[in-house]
This record gives C-alpha cells, structure tokens and sequence, in this order.
C-alpha cells in the first residue's frame, strides 16, 4: 500500500534535505509526471452485493491500488458505490481470519473466551469429517445442519451429498416474491427497464438509499429521460430525491394504497386492454376480479394509509394512462418487511400486469443472459440421498413457500420444537446479528455440540464455533458472472484473482471436495474416477457456454456482450401459460386467489407506541462490512432517527442518547431528530451491533436491529395465514426514552 | 495554464459516500481519526412531510484566493501552476489556522500526528491523464470535475444555504435545474 507520506517523497519532498527548502519546494509542487502505477487494468467482479459490478483494477506493487467501474458494463457503467470501492481493505483486513483454529474452552457465548489454537488444514479437516460422519451414523441426517446460501455450488454439493438440510435467509429477503412471480408471471426476475420508463410507483424501493448500482442506475436512468416518479415510504431516503412526490404512508399500509390503485385502473378501465385480454387470465376471472377489489376505494385507502385519497385518484389515473408504467419491486421493499407481504407481491404483479409491461419495454422482464451450465450438469452426480421432510425452520408446515429457508423460525425449531436435534452445524457467509431476535439465535447455538465456521472476518458466530476455516474473499478468487439485473441482451464478466490468498484461507472449492473426499467421496469424482476439480469446472463453463477456449482466454478477455434484440415473450411459463391476475394455485389449497387487505400484524399499543422502521444505509452491505475502517467513517454506527415532534415528547435531544424497547429487548443508540420520518416512526439502520472482540473496527459498535425485532413461531405463523412464509422483519414495535 | 474545478449535481446524489471511500483508497488518507478530504453533508429544510434534503459533497475547492494559504504561517499551503493548492505535511506545524479559515473545512488537522493534511485534487493522477479518484467512481455523476473554463459556466456559484465565498473564487459550481419530466 502506498501511503500519502511515500507519494510526497517521491514527487520531490524527498529532494528537501539535499537544497534549501524554497527550492524543493518549487520542485514539489510543479506538475509531475512520475509514472505512480502501471497504465494496465485488471478486470474483475465485485462481489459485495449480487449486483457484481465489473471492475477495473488497478494493481501496483502486488497490492490494490484502486479500484473503479468497468465502463462497458451494463449494471454499473463504469462506476462503484462505496463498498465496491472500499473492498480491497476487507482483502487487507488485519483481522481476517488466517488459520484454521480449534476451541479449546468448551463453554460458549460472548462471555466465554474460546481459546483458540491454530491447527493444520489437515487437522482440521480430519477433525470436521470425524465428527461429521459421528453424529450422522449415531444421530442421523437430520441433527446435521449447514446455515449457508446455496450457493457456491461446491457447498451446495457438499450438503445434497450428506443429505443434511440447508437454512438460508430468505424469508427475510425476497422468498415470497419468488413464490408469487412464478405463479404470476412464471418465473422469478430481477429485471427492470426502468430506464425507458414514464410513469414509476415505488413502494418502499430504495435502491438508491442501498446505492445498488445495477438497479440505482435505472432510475437515474428514467429520471434523465424524464420519467414521473411516485415514493411510498415512511421514511425519507435518497431515493425521494428522484421522485416528483413522496408519501409519507403509514408503515404496512402500502398494500391499502396499491389495492385502491388496482381498484381505480378497473373501475375507469384505464389498463392495458390489449395485452391483459390476449396474455392474462383477467377475462376468465373478470367478474371475480372486479367484484374483489370494488370495495377498495381511494377513500378507503386514506384511513389504513394516511395517502390523500385525490392524490390516490389522480396517481392510478395517471399510471394507467401513461405508457409504459411500472411499479418495481427488490428483495426486502416488501417481500419480507410484513405479515401482508405476499398480499402487497401480488398487488404489484397486478398493477404490473394491468399495465402491460410483462417482458415489454419499460417494464418488468425476463433477463436474456448465456446459460452458463453448473456443476451439477458438467459433473453429474450419483444420485442424492433425500434430505430430511422435518426441517428445523419447519418450511413444510407452511402450505404455499417455496424451497427457501426461515431464518425467523430456526431458533424455534432448535429450541422448542425439536431441543436438541441439531447437534452439528456448518455455518458459511452469514451474521449471528441477521437473525431476527438475534441475542435468542445465540442461546439456540449454545446448544450444539460441535459447529463449524466458514468466513473470512472473525464474525460474531465464532463465539458459537469449535473449528473455524478461514475463506477468501472474491478479490481472491475466479468465477462467471453473467448479467440478470439490466440484461435486455446477454453480458458476461470474468471474477478473477488480483492478488494471492493471505496466510492460509482457502476457497469454498476446496474447502467443500477435501470435505467430500471425506465424507461422499463418490459425489467428488468424475466419471474417469479422479477428483473433481474448480478450474476444471470454470474452463468447462467457459468451453460450453461458447464464451472462449477456456478460463485463461476468457479472462483475458474479461468480458463477452452480445447484442441481439428484444423480442417480447407472448407466452408466460405458469400453469396457464398466461399471466395470472388470479391465482388459481391459491384458491385450490384454500388461500385467496386475489390480493385482499390485511393490516401489518404488530401495532402501535399504549406501552410501545411507534413503529420500527429499518433500513439499508448505502455504505455497508448489510451487516458484512462494518469492520472496513473507510465504510465505517462514512457510516459507523446504530443512529436513531426521530421526528422533532416525538423527540420533544420524550425530552430528547438531538445528538443525545436514546434507549429503544421492544417486547423482546433494547438497546441504546445516539439520536438524530430529523424531519424526514413520520412522528409514528422509530428509525435504525440494519448492519451494527457487532459483538465480537476480534473485529477491532466493528466490535462493540452500535446496536442491532435484530436486538429488538421478534422471531417468529412457524406454527403461529401457519394459523394467521402467513403461508408464503415472511419473515416480518419490521414487524415490531418500540418505545424509547433518553438514555443520556 | 488551464486550471480544474467541480461541478456538483446535488439532485443526482445519493448519499453512497463512494466519492469519500475513493478518496481514502488513492490518497491512503488516514482513517479513524476523522481526516475526512471529501464527504457528503447533508442539510435538510422545511417540515415533514414537506420536507427538502440537500446532499453536498464537498472537499478542498482550490480556490484561486485561498485563506488557507494566507493563514499558513510556515507558507505549508502552495499553489501549482495549474491552481491546485496543495498542503505539505512535512512543512505543517499543526497550528490548525487552514482549518479556521476555510469555510469548506477542506484542510484538516490530525489531532494524533499535529499535522494538516487535505485534498490534493488527485494531482498525481490528473498528472497522469485521469480524473481525481473521487470523481471517476461517483455512481450517479453527481460529483464531476473537468477544466475550469468548461465548468465555470455551468452552474450556478451558490446553492441552499450555502454561503459563497465571493472573494475566495472556489473551483466549484452547482447545478441548480430540477429533474425535467
């Protein structure tokens, strides 16, 4: 790393003891010409969020000097947020992980110090594998669990091959959007045009709050080309600075505000007729359709939402004449924020579908990528044992969600439900502090006997493991990334490693075929009988989906765009072939086919009157970077935001410090008394309140949401109709008091 | 010989703070011990829910009269033939009277190390043909920097409430027009 005293030596501070300073100094300060690094660029991926901008990396030294956009790709146009910007300081993070290490004090918890000792690889991975195969001979593939994405696919491998169950997060994300696409328009897809948009509802989307660029730059995008732009958010975030109105709507009341829309376009007639008569099951259904959403009136909507009732009128009358109009949804706007979460998918799959925009331009479609083939198709595998039916987040008592996992019911399912079952767990890329009630996550995971660690930061969940293994990061590693998020014609970017690994982390790959060769070796082996292997894989990937030779040309490359043009999809791969307004899935297991209004679950009470309100601020990525020292001088802590009139209220002042209570906790956080939340509203970013020592910047900082937020109970969850299975993550309400 | 200057769209900014993280990761700027050359202000107006938000990012304007240059009494503060005025650490004594001076806060002082330091411009990189850090990643183009005489005339030379220093002459100009739709 070049430092800011090596460059003032080398551009002539250096010359200063050798003449008398004046001269010197003249010297520094004419314009150089020192060449500092090397014209060339590397080109790689981001891989801090899904968006996975191309980058340009600019190596100097065997270190990172900079990184910056990559101009010919289509999510980013050669630019970062701050994260992807910062990103080289989580590779050079001093407080990576950087040996495999055991525990040696048995007791755990964020009180106990887990003594660790460094061991070998080898150690390790014979200790995992021993333990591993113990508790699935004693106890069976149920008491085996891995907490992990699904992807990298090594892993996923890893889990099908053992048979164990695989809990992800995405009730807390965007589960339910995935179930109702599919059964609206047949497949799930992150694909908005919103750049040849006219007319934009948001509701709750704040992409440019979050600053994911591949979804951020579409409106931008919208904005230059003069699209009309309507915010529905109780809170006030940078994205209402690209709207031409913001509404204030009162939390969870959305869905009141977008069924009056639906209730205006079929009363004035004011959707698409053409395409919701030809490509829709609107005509089949039409008098149930219109007989359901006549009682929801803009009238109506203004006492659930607190949005004028005219401003309603004249907002449906202008997006269902004005082409082309669309409503874009992303993961946590709605799709896990409440118990009416499916409701309000639907509802915006509605206003989609009467607008017309399904795979049109200016509207929701279906991404056209290079189908890149995956492990599972270039190295079949033997038949996969079945996984267990029981799962510990009891999905399948929930009639209608999709494969996700609940990340909101798992401490149920280890606790209540089945105390004990889980004796063995494989923890990978994610945070104790994502799990709503988070503090009663960690007393679940006291309860197993041994648990494996995968990460690349000493994360909070440490204090829970027995073995962790330090992983690299995707500065370190290779992959293809082809576009889904602004792909109207396929794009593909290299991942690829800009400089080695530090110490001894590992890669996914690695880590999940030297477990394999342990444990399913049968399912790490091709066909010739020798092991599989990852660069094997990506030259294979490149080869067969026509992208180069193999890895090594396709990197030099760095990208492949193929232009080709947009031809509209005329049939939709639902049931019925055609879009579905009216889902009759639904209706057939007794859950309604249409979209009907049902209030947020947690309301205000006399003992806690205001709603929590989370959100995602742009400079960290959830809660995965708040131990980058750059990302945690923009954004360093849990600030509470309240409305002037509830600060008085409460005689707190601005820059003070704030306590907030909910029923299952509280925590303490400075305040900010800001005129841009609703006086009902109690505001906190998602992504601090790191508890763990080893993380010298994040550590101690701040408090988490999930400190205060509920997890939930799958069997409660089935009785009050949440059968999409939302993980409610802003369904708590708090009261607060000063703290100081 | 040409000179340099911001433009800044405030309408188009988003908050990200990817102009501060570029920043810290060419410059190497010291963190933790809030050095910050560049970050985004934020100054909200009216009342909820008729509520206005301006987002500024803001940094060491290279004015063509620069108190802070006045101000140094070791001469620490100098100006380039191409108008960038730059700080050289090894010649500060930490007296802070930069900081005072400039209604910008763009110099400095490290309370640790007794030493100003500030926004360079990216004179190195300009010296190598590209733009300072912080403008290349801005996602939106909020944040753009070109020759002064191409700027100048741009936008406009106040914004908000923020005031102007007239007589300083600051490189910097505000686009004031609202999204048009």
């Amino acid at each position: 790393m070049i430092t800011r005293r090596d460059l003032l030596q080398r551009t002539g501070a250096a010359a200063l003891a050798l003449g008398p300073w004046e001269t010197a100094f003249a010297e520094y300060f004419k314009p150089a010409k020192p060449a500092l690094y090397p014209p060339e660029t590397v080109i790689t991926a981001c891989g801090i969020c899904d968006s996975a901008c191309g980058m340009r990396a600019t190596i100097q030294d065997g270190t990172i000097r900079f990184l910056q956009g990559l101009p010919e790709d289509p999510h980013n146009e050669g630019r970062l947020c701050a994260k992807g910007t910062a990103s080289a300081w989580i590779k050079n993070d001093p407080d990576r992980l950087k040996y495999p290490m055991k525990r040696t004090n048995p007791n755990k918890g964020f009180d106990q110090d887990p003594g660790w000792v460094r061991i070998s690889w080898t150690e390790a991975l014979d200790t995992i594998a021993e333990r591993f195969r113990a508790i699935l001979d004693k106890h069976g593939q149920e008491a085996l669990l891995a907490i992990s994405r699904g992807s990298p696919p090594w892993f996923a491998r890893l889990y099908s091959a053992l048979g164990i169950q695989r809990v992800d997060h995405n009730d807390l994300c965007y589960g339910v959007d995935i179930v109702m696409q599919q059964r609206m328009i047949g497949a799930h897809t992150f694909a908005w045009d919103l750049d040849n948009a006219k007319y934009i509802l948001l509701f709750g989307w704040d992409m440019m709050g979050r600053a994911k660029l591949c979804l951020a730059n579409r409106l931008l995008h919208a904005k230059e080309n003069g699209a009309r732009v309507v915010n529905f958010n109780p809170l006030w975030t940078p994205t209402a600075r690209f709207c031409d109105e913001w509404y204030p709507v009162r939390p969870g009341s959305d869905l009141a505000v977008a069924l009056a829309v639906i209730h205006v376009l079929l009363k004035e007639n004011l959707y698409d007729k053409e395409f919701v008569e030809k490509f829709t099951n609107f005509p089949e259904y039409e008098a149930q359709i219109r007989a359901h959403f006549e009682p929801y009136t803009p009238e109506w909507a203004e006492k659930e939402s607190d949005v004028p009732a005219q401003a309603i009128w004249r907002i449906a009358r202008e997006f269902g004449s004005t082409k082309p109009a669309v409503a874009p949804m992303h993961k946590k706007t709605l799709a896990a924020n409440y118990e009416n979460a499916p409701q309000m998918c639907q509802a915006i799959g509605i206003l989609n579908i009467l607008a017309g925009n399904i795979d049109r331009p200016g509207g929701h479609y279906f991404p056209r990528t290079i189908s890149i083939p995956s492990l599972d198709a270039i190295y079949p595998p033997p038949a996969y044992p079945k996984a267990p039916t029981r799962r510990i987040d009891g999905r399948e008592k929930l009639p209608l969600a999709g494969s996700y996992g609940m990340f909101s019911t798992i401490a149920e399912g280890m606790t209540k439900i089945y105390p004990g079952r889980i004796k063995g767990i494989f923890w990978t890329g994610y945070h104790l502090n994502s799990f709503p009630d988070c503090n009663g996550m960690a007393e679940a995971l006291k309860t197993v006997e041994f648990m494996v660690l995968v990460d690349i930061l000493p994360v909070d969940a440490m204090y829970f493991a027995d073995i962790v293994l330090p992983n690299t990061m995707f500065l370190e590693g290779s992959d293809i990334i082809s576009r889904t998020y602004n792909a109207k014609s396929p794009f593909v970017v290299v991942r690829q490693p800009l400089t080695g690994a530090p110490f001894e982390a590992k890669s996914a790959a690695f880590i999940a075929i030297e477990l394999g060769k342990r444990l399913a070796p049968d399912y790490f082996k091709k066909a010739d009988g020798s092991w599989i292997s990852s660069s094997e894989l990506l030259d294979e990937q490149v080869r067969r989906a026509g992208l180069g030779e193999n890895f090594a040309e396709f990197r030099r490359k760095g990208f492949v765009a193929r232009e080709q043009p947009f031809t509209p999809r005329t049939t939709f791969a639902t049931a019925s072939g055609k879009c579905q307004i009216y889902i009759p899935e639904f209706a057939a297991k007794g859950y309604g086919p249409l979209p009907s209004w049902r209030p947020k679950q947690a309301l205000p009470t006399q003992e806690y009157p205001y709603y929590l309100i989370t959100y995602l601020p742009g400079e960290h990525k959830r809660n995965s970077t708040q131990n980058n020292p750059i990302l945690n001088e923009i954004g360093g802590t849990s600030v509470v935001q309240i409305h002037p009139q509830t600060a008085a209220r409460h005689g707190i002042r601005d820059g003070g410090l704030v306590r907030v209570r909910s029923r299952i906790g509280q925590a303490v956080g400075p305040v900010r008394v800001t005129e841009t939340v609703r006086p009902d509203c109690v505001v906190v970013p998602h992504g601090f309140g790191h508890r763990s020592g080893y993380l010298r910047v994040a550590g101690g900082k701040g408090f988490s949401d999930n400190e205060l937020i509920p997890a939930q109970s799958i069997d409660e969850m089935y009785k009050r109709g949440n059968w999409l299975g939302s993980g409610c993550i802003m369904e708590a309400v708090v009261t607060i008091e000063p703290a100081g | 010989m040409t000179s340099y200057g911001w433009l800044f769209d405030p309408k188009r900014c988003m908050e990200c703070g990817a102009c501060e993280a570029a920043c810290k990761q060419w410059n190497g700027v010291e963190t933790g011990v809030n050095v910050r050359w560049r970050r985004v202000l934020r100054m909200e107006s009216g009342s909820f829910p008729q509520v206005s938000v301006l987002a500024l990012s803001l940094s060491c304007n290279h004015c063509e009269n620069a108190f802070c240059m006045k101000a140094c009494p070791v001469k620490a503060i100098r100006r380039r033939e191409d108008g960038i005025v730059l700080l050289d650490e090894s010649r500060c004594v930490g007296c802070g009277q930069c900081y005072m001076f400039c209604p910008y806060g763009a110099p400095q002082l490290n309370l640790a190390t007794r030493k100003s330091s500030k926004c360079t411009m990216c004179a190195d990189r300009i010296d190598q043909g590209l733009q300072p850090a912080c403008a290349t990643n801005c996602p939106t183009g909020a944040l753009q920097w070109g020759r002064w005489e191409e700027i100048v005339n741009r936008g406009s030379d106040r914004i908000g409430r923020f005031v102007y220093p007239m007589q300083m002459k600051p490189h910097i100009r505000f686009v004031t027009e609202p999204w048009q739709s």
